[in-house]
């Protein structure tokens, strides 16, 4: 009975949102990043990406966002093929996908309302619209009265947290990570990835690149590993080594 | 775009202008010092150009006539001439007339070898150009020699030829003077606007991120340079303005030249300035961008 349930949630949740086909990435000084990596992502999953330094983890993501393009093999993310896409539509794909970054990349002269706001500006969005889901983004981080602060006014987790609402703000489809804790106090990790959790509660795929293998084991979720460019596991449930 | 965009990035352009303000300094300096001298090269031309008009109003064509011809048959060959289209004016000079003027210029002393004789020249019709331009004038040419009674056109071919020729070199120095101008006052503001890049690369690099596209991205680029061109001309206008009557006064000193009134020109050269200076600062805000606009990444800090 309990499996019949599950089969058919995993019947439901079946729809592969990304897809690496034989995807292998040399870059132009000779660098094998990746080689022949063959992953299924499914919509409503929550990814850890782990590995040692220079295993891939950030190549992977890039081939994700068409940030980079690989040699050989497909990456399908979205329904948009990433050896077909053209480059006019790069950024309407860009918008079902909210980035977060390591380094928060929040631009200084601007608050923090400012800096949220800034993605919905891009799709056009009203004034009115733009209010009423930058508040909704920054009470869901828990940053609502601190719009009207300016980025070096904030920790490093207060601006990452901001640095998520600006990815969320847009309602994308997947949120990607790479190491957002990187450049966080260790109990701030734990709130950042709470709240991707959150997120990922409510329907939004994630896939996170991180270091800290406590992080992943405490949440218990999928987990990618790779090696030398390569896949060397992909678990369920958090089972790192 | 939509509306509510556009509304948007104008505002943003018109920010990063006061935020760079050094920049927009220089880079209105730049316009303006090529602006003034292309302004400088254009009123050159047009003074010489209007100095050869009055120098071709005197170049006449010359209509003697036949010995035969008398005066009544003349005033008939006078208004042939004057019916044909490229014709401004005709001036009937009768043999006595034309004898009277010779000796007021040179005085009475040939008056014996003349013996008197009041019409040792041929009688002769004076002819004024409506166009002067090389084509138009031959063909009348061609048709007044055609008439009857008309025995020999004398028209300075050689001084038109010499100042058309002179015309058109100062035509083409002064278009290619200008060219190189907008071609200098274009690199000098990618390069300008390109130092402030450092500053918006983080920006951009985000506005791709969260899926700007490059139009988006290009738009306050461009209200800059259009801003620029306009300061530009407004200013360039102005200083040529006080240049050129400074000029027409110290030339009127000297009362032997007389230039064009600024007047004449100065919306002209304010449509032209306008032109060129939107041309050069969109252009040059624009290829300030377009490496930025290739990379497709997040890590532009990587690069510069
Ligand atoms: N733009 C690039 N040009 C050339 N080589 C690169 C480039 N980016 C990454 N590499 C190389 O590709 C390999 C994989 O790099 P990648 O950044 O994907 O590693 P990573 O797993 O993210 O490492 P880290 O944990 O240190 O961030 C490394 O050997 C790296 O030196
Ligand atoms: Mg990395």
């Amino acid at each position: 009975m309990i499996n019949i349930k599950k089969n058919i949630d995993e019947i439901k949740n079946n729809q592969v949102l990304i897809e690496f086909k034989g995807v292998s990435k040399n870059y132009a000084n000779g660098t094998h990043a990746l080689n022949d990596v063959n992953i299924r992502i499914n919509k409503g999953e929550f990814v850890f990406v782990v590995g040692a330094s220079g295993a891939g983890k950030s190549t992977f993501i890039k081939l994700i966002m068409h940030e980079e393009k690989c040699n050989t093999g497909e990456v399908i993310v979205n329904g948009y093929r990433m050896s077909k896409i053209k480059r006019r539509e790069v950024p309407y794909f860009r918008r079902t996908m909210g980035i977060v970054f390591q380094d928060f990349r929040l631009i200084p002269n601007m608050t923090v309302f400012g800096n949220v706001a800034f993605s919905l500006r891009v799709v056009g969005a009203s004034s009115k619209d733009i209010r009423k889901r930058v508040a909704a983004a920054l009470s869901m981080v828990g940053l609502g009265d601190k719009a009207r602060c300016y980025p070096n006014e904030l920790s490093g987790g207060e601006q990452q947290r901001v640095g998520l609402a600006r990815a969320l703000v847009n309602n994308p489809q997947i949120i990607i990570a790479d190491e957002p804790t990187g450049n966080v106090d260790p109990e701030m990790s734990y709130e950042i990835v709470d709240l991707l959790t959150e997120i990922n509660r409510r329907g939004t795929t994630v896939v996170m690149v991180t270091h800290e293998h406590q992080l992943v084991r405490d949440f218990g979720r999928r987990v990618i590993m790779l090696e030398k460019g390569r896949i060397v596991a992909d678990n369920e449930e958090g089972a790192v080594q | 775009m939509k509306l509510r965009s556009v509304r948007y990035l104008t505002v943003e352009g018109f920010k990063n202008i006061w935020l760079h303000r050094l920049m927009t300094l220089a880079s209105v300096c730049v316009l303006v010092s090529c602006m003034l001298l292309m302004g400088v090269a254009v009123l050159l031309t047009y003074n010489i150009q209007a100095s050869f008009v009055s120098v071709k109003d005197n170049n006449l064509a010359l209509v003697f006539l036949d010995d035969k011809v008398n005066d009544n048959e003349a005033v008939e060959v006078e208004k042939k001439i004057s019916a044909l289209s490229n014709v401004k004016k005709t001036e009937y000079v009768s043999r006595e007339q034309g004898a009277e003027s010779f000796r007021e210029s040179i005085g009475t002393m040939f008056d014996d070898l003349f013996e008197n004789d009041s019409t040792f020249l041929p009688a002769k019709i004076k002819v004024t150009w409506k166009d002067l331009s090389k084509t138009k004038t031959e063909k009348a040419i061609e048709q007044i020699k055609n008439i009857k009674g008309v025995y020999y056109v004398n028209y300075s071919k050689g001084l038109t030829k010499v100042l058309n020729g002179i015309q058109n070199v100062i035509n083409t120095a002064s278009i290619w003077i200008i060219g190189l101008l907008l071609f200098t006052s274009l690199v000098i503001i990618a390069n300008t606007i390109r130092i402030t890049m450092a500053a918006r690369k983080l920006e951009i690099s985000i506005m791709k991120a969260v899926g700007a596209t490059n139009n988006f991205i290009r738009f306050p680029f461009i209200v800059e340079g259009i801003t620029f061109g306009l300061i530009s001309a407004i200013i360039s206008t102005g200083v040529l303005y006080l240049i050129y009557n400074s000029t027409i006064d110290q030339v009127r000193q000297f009362g032997f030249l007389s230039l064009i009134p600024y007047s004449s020109v100065v919306w002209y050269l304010f449509g032209g300035f306008c032109i060129i200076g939107v041309v050069a600062g969109t252009i040059g805000s624009l290829i300030s961008i377009s490496k930025y606009l290739r990379k497709e990444g997040s890590e532009q800090n990587a690069f510069i």
